[in-house]
């Protein structure tokens, strides 16, 4: 593929990148706004605006770490990836640079209306129809852009990235479509449509976000380590589970409520498969990884992916438990929920796509990363803060959940078990965001070219002990 | 595997996933229909009124879900009715008429599915949307004063005005959105019988 070739999808996939990492430093900023809130409850008796209500940031910010800073962000780095693997180069440069622009117009315009006049209150549609209507003709020209000549070069790679691609690219369309065309046009009379909006839930989140992330840890792991994935059986087998039953994970998030019991039993039996089908994978991306210690400390990618990779175990794992029927008496209507989406959001597709940044930019850009300190922000603040968030939410909840069942509890005392909890996931997403406004000071560097960069890829120097080693065995 | 089996083979699974839950689940609640109260006549689950179905997009707007949730559960393995949250549980024929079917999945506050029977009157839930500490003091609820309007009362004050207090002849003034609000809270409660879920 020529300069000029990849020209044209390198200006798609920046604006993409470059969005993604706008609107997380802003959705993570409303999150802290919004638990300040919690934590303090008299903050919000001074401030008379409903755009800083915690009603409007917390529906706010969920929306744009899903659809701007991760969504977006995938589909940048998607962008670079798939004519690598392909063959195919992109056309149409200034088409697919529309569609990137038109993804960002969707999320300024969704953030626009939940801030000035409040979302929807669907689950995982909070802004409007017009809205929807700018993400589906991004998505088109987008979408249509990283498919394009991937049937034609089926058998020239690896199979199962362009399988989960596959199931990806077709599962927003098709699940946002029907979506809106049941929930706000009418045609759903209100029992269905608690049913539409828990399987629209599971489409973003098992079979859009999930499937375009694992694309990503299924070409990108094996180049880095030089190593074959083992079972391409497994692999397929792990597929088909996680795209067969990836909408029904949601079902087991309604414990008792007004949906048929046997949806929520079979909720239960997919997020056990669902963590099945991630174990089997794991089984997969081991091997690449054994005995690559050192690799994994120093090249900044293959740390945040193999960190992604186990989140992605990790996440599936706390949503089976959750589900678990002696457990989700309790736990449902919790902020344990809200650890699963840490884990879901942050530790794993946030991880992915940091790696998939680092890995994959250079490539592109044929720069390196400026400055090894900010490298290590990143990593270690990210995945901290990270880490305070879910240890936070699951503890709260689990205590919240107990105490919501015990009637002898008022709820105002709940509420204040809430209190230290909260103090660690505040502290937790300030560090994340310090993580990530490192990352974008990195991002940004690199783009304008502001420093002399060293690096071809983004690799942390040698450790003392390692040079001490080093220079032995030169000896 | 082929690309077009791939491709045949994800459209499946989509299908699968969308016939299975949205078109048994139509087939299963989509069906139902409101059970006629015999003794007044009136249809149960209660049709609520046009201003109520505004409140209802206020209560989504104002984000009311993220605290709140509208689904009773029990009675075995929950402590709802017990926490007096409702007479029974919630079932989907509650929902039949409510536009857009809301339930929330956060308890940070109290369940609101029965909220126009706990708190009857108003001017109560008025006040609450005003200043949530005024009724109870360690209330964690956001007041929403951007509901309401502060003007100058003049020699009478409006009739919708609230009692309160204010100084230098002010008087506070609910809002449409504030009143369609009200109304929507009071339109929901689960005082009537259904055949799947009877009153005890």
């Amino acid at each position: 593929m020529n300069r000029n070739q990849s020209s044209k999808s390198s200006v798609a996939s920046q604006i993409l990148i470059a969005g993604s990492i706008i609107w997380s430093l802003l959705g993570g900023g409303f999150q802290i706004l919004a638990n300040l809130q919690l934590l303090v409850p008299l903050v919000t008796y001074f401030q008379p605006l409903p755009v800083l209500g915690f009603g409007r940031l917390v529906p706010a910010s969920t929306f744009l770490l899903t659809y701007g800073w991760i969504g977006s962000g995938l589909l940048g780095v998607l962008m670079i990836l798939v004519p690598r693997f392909s063959g195919i180069p992109f056309r149409h440069g200034r088409l697919l640079s529309f569609g990137a622009m038109a993804w960002q117009l969707a999320v300024l315009t969704g953030l626009t209306q939940i801030l000035m006049s409040g979302g929807s209150g669907l689950l995982s549609l909070p802004y409007s129809r017009s809205v929807t209507l700018i993400f589906l003709v991004s998505f088109l020209v987008l979408g249509t852009g990283i498919t394009r000549g991937l049937g034609g070069t089926w058998k020239s790679g690896p199979l199962l990235p362009r399988l989960y691609l596959l199931g990806g690219i077709l599962a927003f369309p098709l699940g946002l479509g029907t979506a809106e065309l049941l929930l706000r046009s009418g045609t759903a009379p209100g029992a269905v449509q608690i049913i539409n909006q828990l399987v629209w839930h599971s489409f973003v989140h098992h079979l859009w976000l999930a499937p375009m992330a694992l694309v990503l840890v299924f070409q990108l792991l094996p180049t880095l380590t030089g190593r074959a994935i083992t079972s391409l059986s497994l692999g397929v087998l792990a597929w088909g589970l996680l795209l067969t039953l990836g909408g029904w994970a949601t079902n087991s998030l309604a414990s008792q409520g007004p949906i048929p019991s046997w949806l929520q039993s079979t909720g239960v039996v997919a997020a056990v498969l669902l963590f099945v089908a991630a174990l089997g994978n794991t089984v997969l991306f081991q091997p690449l990884l054994e005995g690559r210690i050192d690799e994994i400390r120093r090249n900044v990618a293959l740390r945040f992916l193999t960190l992604g990779s186990w989140s992605y175990v990790a996440a599936y794992g706390w949503m089976m438990f959750l589900s678990i029927p002696g457990v989700r008496q309790n736990t449902a209507f919790t902020v344990a929920w809200n650890a699963n989406q840490t884990l879901f959001l942050f530790s794993f597709l946030g991880s992915i796509l940091a790696g998939s940044i680092y890995a994959l930019l250079p490539v592109i850009k044929n720069l390196g990363w400026p400055s090894h300190s900010s490298l290590l922000w990143h990593f270690w603040c990210t995945a901290l803060g990270a880490a305070m968030m879910f240890v936070g939410y699951a503890l709260a909840g689990i205590l919240q959940g107990l105490a919501l069942n015990d009637p002898g509890v008022p709820l105002s005392t709940v509420a204040s078990y809430l209190r230290p909890f909260l103090v660690v996931i505040i502290a937790g997403q300030a560090l994340w965001l310090v993580g990530q406004l490192a990352f974008s000071s990195l991002f940004f560097a690199t783009l304008l070219k502001l420093f002399p960069l060293t690096a071809p890829m983004a690799v942390f120097p040698p450790s003392r002990d390692q040079n001490t080693d080093l220079a032995h065995a030169q000896h | 595997m082929k690309p077009t089996r791939a491709l045949a083979l994800v459209f499946v699974a989509l299908l699968f996933t969308w016939l299975g839950q949205v078109a048994l689940g139509y087939f299963q609640v989509g069906k139902l229909e409101p059970v006629l109260n015999e003794e007044t006549n009136l249809p149960n689950p209660p049709t609520p009124s046009g201003f109520a179905q505004t409140g209802a997009r206020v209560f989504a707007s104002e984000g009311c879900l993220e605290c709140h949730s509208l689904s009773v559960r029990g009675p075995a393995g929950s402590a709802d009715l017990m926490r007096g949250w409702g007479p029974r549980r919630s079932v989907p024929r509650d929902y039949l008429f409510r536009e857009p079917a809301l339930i929330g999945f956060s308890r940070i506050g109290p369940d609101l599915s029965d909220i126009g029977e706990r708190m009857k009157e108003p001017n109560d839930l008025m006040t609450h949307l005003l200043n949530p500490r005024k009724l109870k003091p360690t209330s964690t609820c956001p007041p929403h004063p951007w509901l309401f309007d502060v003007k100058l009362a003049g020699p009478k004050p409006e009739h919708d005005a609230m009692a309160l207090t204010t100084p230098n002849w002010k008087q506070v003034v609910p809002s449409y959105k504030a009143k369609a609000l009200v109304a929507y809270l009071q339109s929901l409660n689960l005082g009537y019988p259904l055949p799947e879920a009877p009153l005890k």
